[in-house]
């Protein structure tokens, strides 16, 4: 996996990062924004579960750039270190996880990993724990979250060194409304 | 537009219209012929139906982006930075990021269908 990027960035006196050299298709860069903004402004699915599934896949993933990141929503809804630190391989018998979470990361590996994990009772608990327009808004953010993870590596934008970094959530700018 | 995703989405149109809209962005970006290909090419390796894609037919930059693509779903973290500049040389950097987009979401979607996403959501 590399840390020196392979696509140089799109933005005049910017270093190359996921923003920078995604500006090498501005279009791409401005759906993905307003995707990426209204799934995290949706409530269907809280801010919470979103952010237990995105650390699992950046675990699963190797993404050391999105492993890294919090998302102040998520923060604010109380998932501290101390939960993240469960999401690891024997999440199961995290004691600071609850069912549906437990549940909602079965449903990530399966969808990232191996789609075998994802029968029987794992199949029926995520269906318990979460309403279908929730499976549906989980879904499309597993999705994205591995894309993007994947693209990101694959472009070698992978951090050499990153500390624990808090971001404001996406949000849908209302310019763009 | 197709796909477990976008199927999954349905009572959240305005959602689903959103993912529509990156998914085309992404994909218009690139000849629709070679996003056929890189679909098809990766829907293989996850041993779904897809139609064979015919190598020797193609040319060498589009042979080498498709062998990229094939390690998208299951060694993104061994493909090597020479791998890397090999494609990047064949389609110049702006469709280089897309490629990067687009093979990563077709892998992604090949998943979600894999978990029956669009079952799971009711659609």
């Amino acid at each position: 996996m590399s840390t020196t990027p392979r696509v140089s960035s799109a933005i005049a006196g910017e270093p190359a990062h996921f923003g920078s050299v995604l500006a090498h298709q501005p279009d791409i860069a401005a759906s993905f924004a307003a995707l990426y903004g209204r799934f995290w402004g949706s409530d269907v699915v809280p801010a919470r579960i979103k952010e237990v599934a995105r650390m699992r896949n950046a675990r699963v993933t190797e993404c050391g750039f999105c492993r890294n990141v919090r998302f102040d929503k998520a923060v604010a809804q109380g998932l501290g270190e101390d939960v993240v630190d469960d999401i690891t391989d024997g999440y199961e018998a995290s004691a600071r996880l609850t069912d549906t979470e437990k549940a909602v990361l079965k449903f990530t590996d399966a969808l990232i990993h191996d789609p075998e994990l994802l029968t029987g009772d794992a199949r029926a608990a995520l269906q318990r724990h979460l309403t279908p327009a929730q499976i549906a808004e989980l879904g499309l953010g597993v999705t994205l979250f591995l894309a993007l993870a994947k693209a990101l590596i694959t472009m070698g934008l992978e951090p050499e060194e990153m500390t624990r970094t808090v971001l404001p959530t996406p949000a849908v700018l209302e310019a763009a409304e | 537009m197709s796909g477990p995703v976008h199927a999954a989405l349905a009572s959240d149109p305005v959602l689903a219209e959103h993912y529509a809209a990156f998914r085309k962005r992404a994909e218009s970006a690139l000849d629709a012929r070679f996003v056929a290909l890189i679909r098809q090419a990766i829907a293989a390796v996850h041993a779904m139906e897809a139609a064979a894609i015919d190598d020797a037919a193609l040319d060498e930059g589009t042979r080498t982006a498709l062998a990229y693509a094939r390690r998208i779903p299951f060694e993104h973290t061994a493909i090597t930075d020479a791998e890397a500049a090999q494609v990047i040389a064949h389609l110049g950097e702006p469709k280089f990021v897309a490629f990067s987009v687009v093979a990563a979401l077709a892998d992604a979607e090949c998943r979600a269908a894999l978990v029956d996403l669009p079952g799971l959501a009711g659609g």
